[in-house]
């Protein structure tokens, strides 16, 4: 009985390396791993905090020679204009920007990205901590912090979980349809009708592109989330879907067998959404993310949806994934029209 | 000549797929190709059916390279070994889908499921039929359009003696009916009765290609054919 069961269980492990399952195993963890060596970590050593200054703006004389005096605790860059501010600020080259509060014209408006983060606490403290000892108790200079995205948490992580929604879709249903129409000889059958091969691709794009939009107008039925900017969002979305779709179809077209699609979607899907989504979290990642295809959609829909961007000012990002989708589209085209693997 | 294969050639390896191979068809005949396993029958057939594409040659149907599908489609039906259906549907939805796709009227739907016995299963879906009734349904499918040219690859494997016998009834059939119909078989003797013509494929290389009186006359040929037959 055991030996039985000893041959049966090899059986298993020859077939996860047949139909390259084993390869998930080992490529889960290991790509997990590398993301977290990647997120910024929560540093005991102490770091300068990268202050931004617009320089039209005037400043408070006082605040502005006790800040550049503190070279040890901060690092000051020169900006042109409040929109270059919150660019940098959203491509962390600075933690905070600093303009005249509109309250108070002797006092700071602190611009973060996130109001509750780790560094916005340490940039509050330390200019307290330096104005104490400069001119003791007064008036605070911070009088007003403002982040950039000042939606609610569920708004917030939204971009992601569309991202999330699209890839799964994209990247985990697309490749494993696709490759049971090959594997089971149906495309074939297909083939056998009055339908060309860019026929059947088209039919196939449109079910990625109703199954995402549909997934996502779900999403936001359920969560009953706003969006301000809803021209721009649907025509991204159409962009997205139609770029993740084709690419969908693309790594179906790559694979003999259903197992093998999955696999190979399951090693598109991780490292997609993980840079993408942990942006946010690691300069490392951000400095990563925009070879990615997946964060030229999660870049503009969260600036859509959190920042209420309009897609006249996201052109490179609209047209690099309509580029990818057409790539893949065409090479999707080719594989089909040679009967790959098939 | 309906059909006109020269010079077809598909290397899978040095030893396997189809190498320069010529030959010609005669509408109305009913060709039978008859190879051990591996001989390349089944890639032969997959070629003239546009299921995969030669290395080179060239094959010409009424004088339409076979490079030009979409010209085909009507002329050639094919049915493969493993019937490739759309399991998780019924039988009426997997014939009704192909009508849609050749804009057929779906009284032709009635017309095949009555001629193929298949009335009393056209509710059922495919995932719970034996392979007899699959087969039945595939080959109902393939004639749907009225190809005529018929291609079957090795039909009856898997068949019970009374399938096999119903399968070969209805190649009878259709011969009758002035089709060109090509089959795969492993085994001759079945083939005798019927087939106007044999061709033997050894290694991916014609060896015999004449009438099926001639066949079974040449000790040589049927030398040939028990020698690959015991391999």
């Amino acid at each position: 009985m055991i030996r039985k069961i000893v041959t049966l269980t090899l059986h298993d492990l020859a077939t996860a390396f047949k139909n390259k399952t084993m390869y998930l195993i080992i490529f889960i963890p290991l790509f997990v791993f590398t993301s977290l060596k990647l997120i910024d970590p929560q540093t005991v050593s102490f770091q300068k905090l990268r202050i931004g200054l617009i320089q039209t703006e005037i400043y408070n004389p006082v605040i502005l020679r006790t800040i550049k005096a503190e070279s040890a605790l901060f690092s000051i860059s020169s900006l042109s204009n409040a929109e270059e501010g919150k660019r940098w600020l959203k491509e962390k080259k600075i933690d905070g920007l600093l303009i005249r509060s509109e309250k108070n014209q002797d006092s700071l408006c602190l611009v973060v990205l996130r109001k509750d983060s780790r560094i916005t606490l340490s940039i509050v403290e330390a200019l307290s901590t330096v104005q104490q000892a400069n001119e003791g108790r007064r008036l605070s200079w911070i009088s007003d912090v403002k982040p950039l995205q000042e939606s609610e948490i569920q708004k917030k992580s939204l971009p992601t979980w569309v991202l999330m929604l699209v890839l799964l879709i994209s990247f985990i249903i697309i490749p494993a349809q696709v490759a049971e129409e090959k594997e089971k000889k149906l495309l074939l059958a297909l083939l056998q009708t009055p339908i060309r091969e860019i026929d059947w691709l088209f039919a196939k794009l449109f079910f990625g592109m109703i199954s995402i939009i549909a997934a996502v107008i779900f999403l936001h039925l359920l969560g009953q989330f706003e969006v301000e900017n809803i021209a721009s969002y649907a025509v991204y979305l159409g962009l997205g879907s139609f770029c993740f779709s084709s690419y969908g179809i693309l790594l179906g077209f790559l694979c003999r067998n259903q197992a093998s699609a999955r696999t190979l979607g399951v090693i598109f899907y991780l490292p997609n959404i993980l840079p993408s989504a942990l942006s946010d979290f690691s300069t490392k990642l951000t400095a990563i993310a925009p070879f990615l295809t997946s964060y030229q959609f999660y870049k503009p829909v969260s600036a859509i949806l959190l920042d209420g961007e309009k897609i006249s000012n996201l052109s490179y990002e609209w047209l690099s994934l309509l580029l990818s989708g057409l790539f893949t589209f065409f090479c999707s085209y080719h594989l089909i029209k040679k009967r790959w693997l098939m | 000549m309906q059909i006109e294969v020269r010079e077809l050639t598909k290397a899978y390896d040095k030893k396997r797929g189809l190498f320069p191979t010529s030959f010609e068809v005669k509408k109305g005949e009913l060709i039978a190709i008859v190879g051990h396993n591996g001989a390349g029958k089944s890639t032969l057939l997959k070629i003239l059916a546009n299921c995969i594409l030669p290395d080179s040659g060239t094959v010409l149907i009424d004088g339409i390279n076979l490079k030009d599908r979409m010209s085909l489609v009507r002329k050639i039906g094919f049915v493969p070994e493993t019937p490739n259906l759309f399991d998780l549907f019924s039988v009426e939805y997997n014939l009704k889908l192909f009508a849609r796709l050749f804009k057929i009227p779906f009284s032709r739907i009635e017309q095949m499921l009555n001629e193929f016995d298949l009335l009393s299963f056209r509710k059922n879906k495919i995932q719970i039929l034996s392979k007899g009734l699959k087969q039945r349904v595939s080959i109902a499918r393939s004639l749907l359009p009225n190809p005529p040219i018929l291609l079957f690859d090795e039909p009856t494997s898997g068949l019970d003696f009374e399938m096999t016998k119903g399968i070969y009834q209805l190649l009878n059939n259709f011969h009758s009916q002035e089709k060109t119909i090509i089959f795969t078989s492993h085994r001759p003797e079945e083939i005798r009765e019927f087939a106007t013509r044999i061709l033997i494929l050894h290694q991916g290389r014609l060896v015999f290609n004449d009438s099926t009186e001639q066949y079974f006359r040449s000790e040589t040929h049927q030398k040939l054919y028990k020698e690959l037959y015991t391999q």
